[in-house]
């Protein structure tokens, strides 16, 4: 549901800038999305774009830049953010996939990439869009994210051990009275015998 | 005609066939993949490679196969070069992946042959990278505050337990 939303929306930007000239040839339909439930600091940050030639006739030196990542609060973990394909047939997908780090806390505003092809072999003008907007997003400081969703074994350890006097005391006070107790009925016992 | 000329002329042409695009390729590879499975939702694998032919042929394009899929390698500069694909949580395995890089050739002998139902193993690629996935974390086995219930649980029983055994 949420892809098709995406893909339309890319259809309504790649199409409206491609309206003027109706003669055919490669048209690309580019969805940006962050594959992520969270975005947490210092935690992975996947980008999956993908690529759809719409078109009658194979997109040629496709470039795809994305500087919408602002340095100082990314770090590319793996992939290039700026990319060429050398081809595209129609009909065909084409994905690729950035991973990224957060390193800064707060509201980011994922915007779009930007691309550039030629709808043809022997096309001579280059074509522009740009992809879909995952939109903002904010960026979870990695304490609020471990506070909420770590295990908390040393929470608990420390609990336990918190919580084993409180135990321990009493059981210790009733054993050594009943070991008294024992010592004294077992040679009775012996003595009946 | 000499079949043992024959034979080197077809050597040749097949030798020649595959090395065109890229003789003697020199390969630098760097990959990653996701291995904290915790917020993400689709598991991630990059191969990042540096590509060297003897030839100086730059920016060639390359095409990857991983387990039967075909995916085109991206180009970044000019001897850059990059196979990503990602994967459902579900779905991801840990293990070595290997990525068969062919140039438009071999990638051509390859849609040939996935669409005969042919085997593809037998078409020598370029070069190949091994991508290794140790495994995605998906949070932990066990709970830790379903532990400490069963704990507590065990101890309330054998004190109750002892304690109903001296009262009767």
């Amino acid at each position: 549901m949420w892809k098709n939303s995406l893909l339309v929306l890319c259809a309504l930007t790649v199409g409206t800038l491609s309206l003027d000239d109706n003669d055919g040839g490669a048209r690309l339909l580019v969805s940006k999305q962050i594959l992520n439930r969270y975005i947490v600091e210092d935690m992975d940050l996947i980008v999956k774009y993908t690529l759809y030639n719409v078109g009658t006739s194979p997109a040629v030196n496709v470039e795809l830049n994305d500087n919408s990542f602002n340095k100082e609060v990314f770090n590319v973990v793996g992939g290039y953010l700026n990319i060429k394909i050398p081809r595209i047939p129609p009909a065909t997908n084409v994905t690729h996939t950035v991973v990224l780090k957060p390193i800064q806390v707060g509201f980011y505003n994922f915007t779009a990439a930007e691309i550039k092809y030629q709808k043809s072999d022997d096309a001579a003008e280059t074509q522009e869009g740009i992809s879909s907007e995952p939109g903002e997003g904010y960026i979870v400081a990695f304490r609020d994210y471990d506070k909420k969703f770590s295990p908390h074994l040393l929470d608990w350890c420390a609990f336990a051990i918190m919580t084993f006097p409180s135990l321990a005391i009493p059981f210790f006070l009733w054993w050594s009275s009943k070991s008294k107790y024992d010592s004294f009925s077992k040679p009775k016992k012996s003595k009946d015998n | 005609m000499n079949p043992l000329a024959v034979l080197i002329a077809l050597v040749s042409l097949a030798t020649g066939g595959l090395c065109a695009a890229c003789p003697n390729p020199e390969v630098e590879s760097k990959t990653y993949t996701t291995e904290d499975g915790t917020v993400i939702t689709n598991v991630a694998y990059v191969a990042q490679f540096s590509l060297k032919c003897s030839n100086g042929a730059k920016e060639i394009p390359l095409y990857a196969e991983v387990g039967g899929k075909t995916y085109p390698v991206v180009l970044y500069g000019r001897d850059h070069y990059q196979v990503s694909w990602a994967e459902e949580l579900k779905s991801s395995g840990s293990g070595t992946y290997t990525v068969n890089l062919f140039d438009e050739e071999g990638y051509g002998l390859i849609r040939k042959a996935m669409r005969n139902n042919e085997d593809i193993s037998s078409i020598k690629p370029l070069h190949t990278i091994s991508v290794r996935h140790p495994g995605t974390y998906q949070g932990p086995w066990l709970n830790s505050e379903f532990l400490a219930v069963i704990l507590s649980l065990i101890v309330w029983y054998s004190a109750f337990s002892t304690k109903s055994k001296l009262l009767l």
